[in-house]
């Protein structure tokens, strides 16, 4: 049996990321920590938090809005995948995508991608919330440790 | 121009006012005005609202980010001249601003549509406002609300007892019970995906009719993070920590009045966002127990875990109730 006919599967990563610095940081862990390394696939999520309608005066407002957040989201998305693939990933092994999130929260976005994905781990970087934020808005990182089931979650701080 | 003023001639409106209100209320004449700009609605004006003609009278007004009585132009109570009942209209004005609480800001919207839409969700409910929504000549939809008679939940509760001790043995249970019915409608939106988005204490009105709170206001929405509704639970935890404390117990007061208390105080004692605010009750009134002090105790500064859905809180007060 040849190394690419291999019966081992690909350690599936699923990193969830957004505009901020420790989404950045949480890439370049990826980079520096597996790239180069056989036996990795990693998926890059964005979820584009949606306000709901009532934050727009109409459906064609909200239409163009969505479609520059998911423009922006995807060029951010493609320009990770970059850093990925010069660390030393195939190509076929960095894949993106992008959605848009209007009623669940990210946590539980995250965690339903993981599981169509089936994803052995979640990379997430950790935001540095003030407790008032944390406590009237919620912290992600913090959920996922509470909430994932059956993966890994690391938060790079 | 054209009005929705039915067959009502200017004499017949006359005829009606005359019939609701006291005869040195009773205007001249009656100016019927277009609802198209709120602004040019004024007091003693007739709009018609689905061919029902109101009497329109004082603004409403609302005390807010320190604000006392900040007239809100937009809102107008106003007399149905058929029946005699006094509403509350409500035109469209939407807002979208940043709130800011601390160094934290997030944005904030004033949606006439999430009124409309929770108004609908709530009809027929004891524990909410009630009203319509109503297409004007212009096709602006405004809200018709039943006018509450009655005093805030904050209002209700300073009357009660003699002193604190007093209050919480003899009236804080019964309301503790009433406060568990306002969560519970709180739970209702929030399970139907609809936060209220403004709560506070004064918008919260005992009917004096029915003998239970309503909720009003809920044309605000904020824009959430991983937590949807955690800035409903502030507001919650804000209503809960004034009546167990039968009024806002601050670090000033405390100064003020019982400097000895101030000293048994941590800074883990405080509100995670009002830090001049006291949650840590239990020391100072040791009779509160120790399990509805636990539930002040997480909207502190100390609190390791916080309330993310209106169930949790419920189960908690559940028990806190049990031990009263």
């Amino acid at each position: 049996m040849s190394a690419d006919e291999s019966p081992i599967k690909d350690k599936h990563l699923l990193i969830a990321v957004d505009e901020s610095d420790s989404s950045r940081r949480a890439v370049l862990y990826v980079a520096d920590f597996l790239g180069g390394f056989p036996g990795f696939t990693v998926t890059l999520l964005r979820i584009v938090p949606a306000p709901e309608k009532d934050f727009f005066d109409n459906a064609a407002e909200q239409d163009a809005w969505v479609e520059e957040k998911l423009t922006a989201a995807n060029k951010m998305l493609e320009n990770y995948r970059q850093v990925l693939l010069q660390s030393g990933f195939p190509e076929d092994k960095v894949r993106y995508r992008a959605c848009i999130e209007q009623s669940r929260s990210f946590s539980d976005a995250i965690l339903e991608t993981r599981c169509d994905l089936t994803c052995c781990t979640i990379v997430v970087g950790r935001h540095h919330k003030s407790r008032t934020e944390e406590f009237l808005f919620g912290s992600t990182s913090s959920k996922l440790i509470h909430e994932a089931k059956n993966c890994a979650v690391w938060v790079v701080e | 121009m054209a009005f929705q003023n039915g067959d009502y001639p200017e004499k017949e409106l006359l005829r009606m006012i005359r019939k609701w209100l006291p005869r040195d209320r009773i205007p001249r004449r009656v100016r019927v005005k277009d609802t198209a700009d709120f602004f040019r609605v004024d007091y003693d004006d007739v709009v018609f609202l689905k061919g029902v003609p109101y009497l329109v009278r004082n603004n409403e007004r609302e005390g807010r980010f320190g604000l006392e009585d900040e007239q809100k132009f937009w809102v107008k109570r106003a007399r149905n001249l058929l029946t005699g009942d006094v509403k509350i209209l409500k035109w469209v004005f939407k807002e979208r601003f940043d709130a800011k609480i601390g160094s934290l800001v997030f944005e904030c919207v004033r949606s006439p549509e999430k009124e409309a839409r929770i108004l609908e969700l709530v009809r027929g409910r004891p524990d909410f406002m009630q009203g319509e929504t109503v297409p004007d000549s212009s096709g602006n939809q405004l809200r018709v609300l039943d006018y509450i008679t009655g005093k805030t939940l904050g209002q209700h509760t300073l009357e009660l007892g003699r002193n604190h001790e007093d209050f919480f043995h003899n009236h804080f249970p019964a309301l503790l019970d009433e406060f568990l019915g306002v969560v519970e409608a709180i739970r209702f939106l929030h399970e139907n995906n609809e936060k209220h988005g403004d709560i506070r204490r004064d918008h919260i009105i005992k009917d004096s009719e029915t003998g239970r709170y309503r909720w009003i206001d809920f044309d605000f929405n904020y824009r959430h993070g991983e937590s949807r509704f955690g800035f409903d639970l502030f507001g919650l935890g804000n209503v809960l920590l004034f009546i167990t404390g039968r009024g806002d117990i601050t670090t000033y007061r405390l100064l003020q009045e019982s400097p000895d208390l101030l000293e048994r105080l941590s800074e883990d004692d405080v509100n995670i966002v009002f830090h001049n605010r006291v949650n840590n009750l239990k020391k100072i009134f040791p009779y509160i127990p120790e399990k509805l002090n636990r539930v002040l105790m997480h909207f502190s500064l100390s609190a390791p875990l916080y309330y993310e859905y209106t169930r949790e809180l419920l189960e908690d007060l559940g028990e806190a109730r049990e031990d009263l």
